[in-house]
């Protein structure tokens, strides 16, 4: 039964082919579920919109960048604060948010006028800042309003400043992949190649699909350091908007998350011919392993390894603190899609985990050919989950810890079981050598947490005693 | 030899991304590259790395090698001809896996 429909999935059946349970013996070539399809309608689905894939999780992250989002108020709002992405200038890019504030009216009369007065005004109140990126959202594109014109007519009358527009409403594909998409298209093809860098070593990379959660640029920023590479920009943790502009100059394209940013990396590849090497920030065997082939590639070998040697030092003797106690814990992954793959090795081997289930709300095909053929046998792999399938998994499978995003975090809570936020963390950053250590750390907390065992007692009847007792 | 390419096979699929590169032609790239330059690590050659997508396939090939040689000791003593053989039965593989047999719908459509 590789292909699993699930008890809660008996009036949807579609649903059977989004969901696979890999057995020994199975040949994996004979199954993929299928994934970055339409949702079937009559399931809740998790997903975020195709704008948030481009807002919340790219441009959004630029820290010296005016994000302008041309559509009602909610939009914006809802694309603000909900991933802990820092920077070094004081968090810019967290403290404010952009709307145009559609109303009923400005949908009926078109937003034109409105959009041109609101780029106007955020500028003026940020008159250092002369960077913008401008987005349409479902209802301004559904009105055609023509913000490419609009942006052409700004940049004319301010001559000091650069725009870059995403059209890219919320219905535009079947989740937040379709944002990613379109801003790594769009950005590669209208603004890569138009700013030169100033060039400080002669090993320069692109650190592509890293986005700073909770510091994570930050680490492994100081890697690079160590090793004298020069990272031309960062797509886009922590990073500026002419710093990807210039992305053509880099000699080698380093990317962690092939999902958002695999995209621009192919492009890069093929316009400028800068090769694409793929690697795993998360885990101390997957961190090593990266930074060697990126070392390689430069011919810094040496370098890499006393790295490795003293960050191994400094932190290895702490991860196997938290390996011991966390052996044989079982945990599940309930993400976005890249982590199931980055992650299922990782915390078997570096900390003895074992991941039983794991769910993707936008990956695609790829992802689970390469989660399938990471991850262990008796594991669900499942697409697009909706929350009956959520409890119905978690049921089957019994993790002890689960990550995932707050949203399902709270449904988390009423099954007892402890959750560590997947996407934004807890207490990160999570990359590099030091990185996994905090990350085992909150596994470690989370598990042994008392509160679960105490909240799941019912303290009605006799059953009160045994909260006293537990206390 | 069939279980020798079964070690590796696992080996690839468990530590590597590369062969499940986003298109048909990056990954047939990629399998053949890093195939290619592993035989000449293996064989004690130093490889060909005159171009950046060279370099970048010899910096993928030479942990994985390195792995092979810690985690599957026949490959120490194997004799180039069989690492010829082998490898090519791991690119097979790869290839079979990856790209004509593989379920991914993506890997040459159009609007990519």
């Amino acid at each position: 039964m590789p292909m699993v429909l699930l008890e809660c999935d008996q009036d949807i059946p579609e649903r059977e082919r989004h969901i696979y349970f890999k057995a020994p013996g199975e040949d994996s070539r004979d199954y993929l579920p299928a994934a970055n399809a339409p949702t079937i309608p009559g399931t809740l689905s998790e997903r975020g919109c195709s704008f948030c894939g481009a807002k919340l999780v790219i441009g959004g992250v630029l820290k010296d960048t005016i994000q302008m989002i041309h559509g009602p108020l909610g939009c914006a709002y809802d694309t603000w604060h909900t991933k802990r992405y820092p920077s070094d200038n004081g968090h810019f890019q967290l403290k404010y948010s952009w709307s145009t504030d559609m109303k009923e009216s400005h949908i009926v009369f078109g937003g034109e006028k409105r959009l041109e007065k609101c780029m106007h005004e955020a500028f003026d109140a940020m008159p250092e800042i002369k960077r913008m990126v401008v987005y349409t959202t479902c209802p301004t594109a559904l009105i055609g309003d023509d913000v490419k014109a609009v942006v052409k007519k700004v940049t004319a009358a301010r001559t000091d400043v650069d725009i870059f527009t995403v059209e890219c409403p919320g219905f535009a594909g079947v989740s937040q992949s379709k944002g990613h998409h379109v801003l790594n298209i769009g950005w590669v093809s209208e603004k890569v190649g138009t700013v030169e860098p100033e060039i400080t070593s002669e090993y320069t990379i692109n650190f592509i699909g890293d986005y700073n959660i909770q510091g994570d640029t930050d680490v492994l920023q100081r890697y690079w350091d160590r090793l004298g590479i020069q990272v031309i920009a960062h797509f886009t943790g922590n990073s500026t908007y002419d710093a990807c502009r210039s992305m053509h100059r880099a000699k080698l394209n380093v990317v962690n998350c092939a999902r958002s940013a695999g995209y621009i990396a192919n492009e890069l590849k093929r316009l400028y011919g800068i090769p694409r090497l793929d690697i795993d920030s998360w885990g101390f065997n997957y961190m090593a392993e990266a930074i060697r082939k990126v070392a390689s590639f430069f011919g810094l070998e040496e370098k890499a390894e006393e790295l490795i040697a003293e960050e191994t030092a400094k932190w290895k003797p702490q991860l196997d603190w938290y390996k011991e106690r966390l052996q044989g814990k079982k945990m599940a992954i309930w993400t976005g899609g890249p982590r199931l793959w980055h992650w299922t090795k990782a915390v078997e081997d570096d900390l003895g985990v074992e991941v039983v289930a794991m769910s993707s709300k936008f990956g695609h095909e790829e992802d689970f050919e390469k989660v399938i053929a990471r991850g262990r046998n008796g594991t669900y792999y499942i697409d697009d989950p909706n929350e009956l399938e959520f409890f119905e998994i978690m049921d089957k499978a019994k993790p002890d810890i689960i990550f995932t995003g707050p949203r399902v975090g709270d449904l988390v809570k009423k099954l007892h079981i402890p959750y560590v936020n997947g996407h934004a963390y807890h207490n990160g950053p999570y990359m590099g050598f030091e990185g996994f250590v905090n990350m085992a750390r909150d596994m470690y907390n989370a598990t042994h947490n008392p509160l679960f065992r105490l909240a799941a007692i019912d303290i009605r009847d006799d059953r009160a005693l045994l909260v006293e007792e537990a206390a | 030899m069939g279980s020798k390419v079964d070690d590796l096979f696992d080996y690839v699929q468990e530590r590597c991304l590369w062969q499940f590169h986003s298109r048909t032609w990056d990954r047939s790239e990629n399998i053949d590259g890093i195939i290619g330059k592993a035989i000449d690590l293996l064989a004690g050659r130093e490889p060909a790395a005159d171009t950046p997508a060279e370099r970048c396939f010899v910096a993928d090939a030479k942990v994985m090698v390195a792995d092979f040689r810690s985690r599957f000791p026949w490959i120490r003593e194997a004799s180039e001809t069989e690492v010829t053989e082998v490898l090519g039965g791991l690119r097979d593989r790869l290839t079979d896996l990856a790209i004509t047999r593989s379920r991914n719908h993506e890997l040459t459509h159009t609007l990519y």
